[in-house]
Formats: C-alpha cells, structure tokens, sequence
C-alpha cells in the first residue's frame, strides 16, 4: 500500500523488507552486470585460501537494493530522491537480512512532502548498512491545505520518535 | 605496488573520459530481479542502476578504478558509503550523459599501523541539459606495503 504523505508522521515506522536467502547465483549476474571483475563476490574457493571464509560477499549496491525496496514498497517505485548510506559490514551468500527504516522528518514542498528517514540494513540485530534516505511523494488531494496538515502531523509526532535509531 | 603518497594524492582531480549509458530492458529487468523484487511499472530502472551506470556511462569501469588507485587484490578493497542523489527517476532506454572524476584521495594509517587510502569519486548524469542524478562514492583501498 502506498501511504499518502497526510497520513505519514515523525517517528513511524517504515514496513521492514526481507531477503530470507541471499543467493550467490544472483550475485554472479550482478557481477556480469556490472561489469565487476572482484572475485570475493563469486569465487568461495578464492575467498577461502584469502582468509576470507567459505562463502562469497554480496554486493554493496544490492545490499543498497534492499533498502531500496523497502522504500518503494512503502512510499511508490519513483519517490526516492536521496542515498545516503555507509557500510559497516559484509552480507554474505545464505544470510537473511532486514531492511528497516524510520521517519526523522517531513517538510511540505509546494504539492509535494519531502519524508526524511533513517533507514538500515541488519542480520540478527546487526546493522550491517546504515544512513538516510530522502522521499517525495504528493503531499495531500488538496494542495492548499497540505502545509497545515502536514505540520499537524509533525505536532503529534513529537512524542513518537523511536528511541532505536541507527548511530 | 603502493603508491607513494604523491601518487595518491595525484589522483585527485582526475576526470573520467565521459560518454553516454542508455539503460536496455532487459539489463534493467535482470538488475531488479538481483534485488529480489518484482520489476517496476513504466520503464522505471530500479534505484541501484547509480551504481554501474555513472561507471560504465562516464567511460570507466571498476577495473579502471581498482587500477588506478592500485588496489592489491581480493579483499583489498572495501566499500565506505554511497551518496545517490535522484533528481528524476531513471527510465529504461533514455539515453544519459555521464561525466565525473575522483573527488578527493586521503592516506591514514591506523592504530595498528595498517595503511589505507580514501579515494572517492563522483559523477552527475544529464538527460539533455537537465541534471538526472548525481552519486558520490567512497572506496577503501587497503595498502600491504608501508
């Protein structure tokens, strides 16, 4: 379900998205895709006799794709303005992973809301993948009326900023 | 080989050759399929396009890159953070003109007394004059020598 913006507030939650195998076979297409000549992201065997364990570390723009699709699952396929993201660990063929995300804030821009968020990445707890992301969706049916709604959102969001942001 | 801290430095300010990308269906198909998604509606591209388009599109390649900042290997190089700026949606068979450099280098060593360097480099995508995206990526190259 797409969310209009009026019915979007400081503090919400972003549905998480999962990825409940990451699958080595795709990242050998990603490979071929990118044209990306790195072997930890398809060779085991190499990855192994380099001290780098027995299986082969995901791509950071595919991790970048599960935020992605939680983003777009939530607020529509083309309202991501903005990637903001730092990596703090590898993803590796056969984790699961959680995309999260939470809304930081929500300014009214003409017809348009601009949604800040912080979003993240984890496997068991662990943020592997953290940073923002900047959305833009239509503000309200009634354009006139969305600064006053918007901010009447913002008011009653105060006291529902999660206490579990990334660092 | 390492290179000298000269060498790094140098690569500040350096630009891509430039060109042109036009995204096809089916690369675009094949990418979100990777993410584990169902395709977009409208010719979208799915958003991780910023990565390998601003490469391949300004005229390099990750290869290119890993050999110009002399990176040593597997497991030598580890990504930093991506900044991915989205002025209008990317579409399939548009085609978007790329043109970009390495926007700064930094040697450090760290505590343990291994050596690294930062090298990020950043590239902007036009749909005709107008701005479509811009992304700025940082990269760690690990160093053996020191």
């Amino acid at each position: 379900m797409i969310p209009e913006a009026m019915d979007i507030a400081v503090g919400d939650r972003i549905p998480g998205w999962t990825m409940a195998t990451v699958d080595p076979a795709r990242m050998k297409t990603m490979a071929a895709l990118l044209r990306d000549p790195y072997s930890v992201h398809w060779d085991r065997a190499g990855n192994e006799a380099i001290g780098l364990g027995p299986r082969v570390i995901n791509q950071g723009p595919l991790n970048v794709g599960y935020i992605a699709n939680m983003l777009m699952a939530w607020a529509g396929p083309s309202t991501i303005r903005r990637l903001t993201l730092s990596f703090a660990g590898r993803v590796l063929d056969g984790d699961t992973v959680t995309a999260h995300g939470v809304v930081t804030s929500i300014e009214s821009v003409a017809e348009a809301a601009i949604i800040s968020c912080d979003v993240w990445l984890e496997r068991d707890g662990v943020r592997l993948v953290t940073g923002t992301a900047v959305i833009e969706t239509p503000a309200v049916q009634n354009p006139a009326d969305s600064s006053r709604r918007l901010q009447g959102h913002q008011d009653r969001a105060i006291a529902a900023v999660p206490d579990d942001r990334p660092a | 080989m390492t290179p000298t801290d000269v060498e790094v430095v140098e690569l500040i300010g350096r630009r891509f050759t430039g060109g042109r990308y036009r995204i096809a269906h089916w690369e675009n198909w094949l990418l979100t399929d990777c993410t584990g998604r169902d395709q977009l509606p409208d010719r979208l591209v799915h958003p991780i396009a910023l990565f390998h388009v601003p490469i391949l599109g300004s005229g390099t390649s990750i290869a290119e890159l890993f050999a110009w900042c002399g990176a040593e290997g597997a497991g030598s190089v580890s990504l930093l953070g991506y900044d991915w700026e989205y002025f209008e949606p990317l579409v399939e068979d548009v085609e978007y003109r790329c043109e970009g450099g390495i926007v700064s280098a930094e040697r450090a060593m760290s505590s343990a007394g291994n050596l690294s360097d930062t090298i990020a480099f950043s590239i902007e995508l036009f749909d005709g004059e107008r701005l479509a995206a811009r992304i700025t990526n940082r990269w760690r190259f690990h160093r053996s020598g020191s």
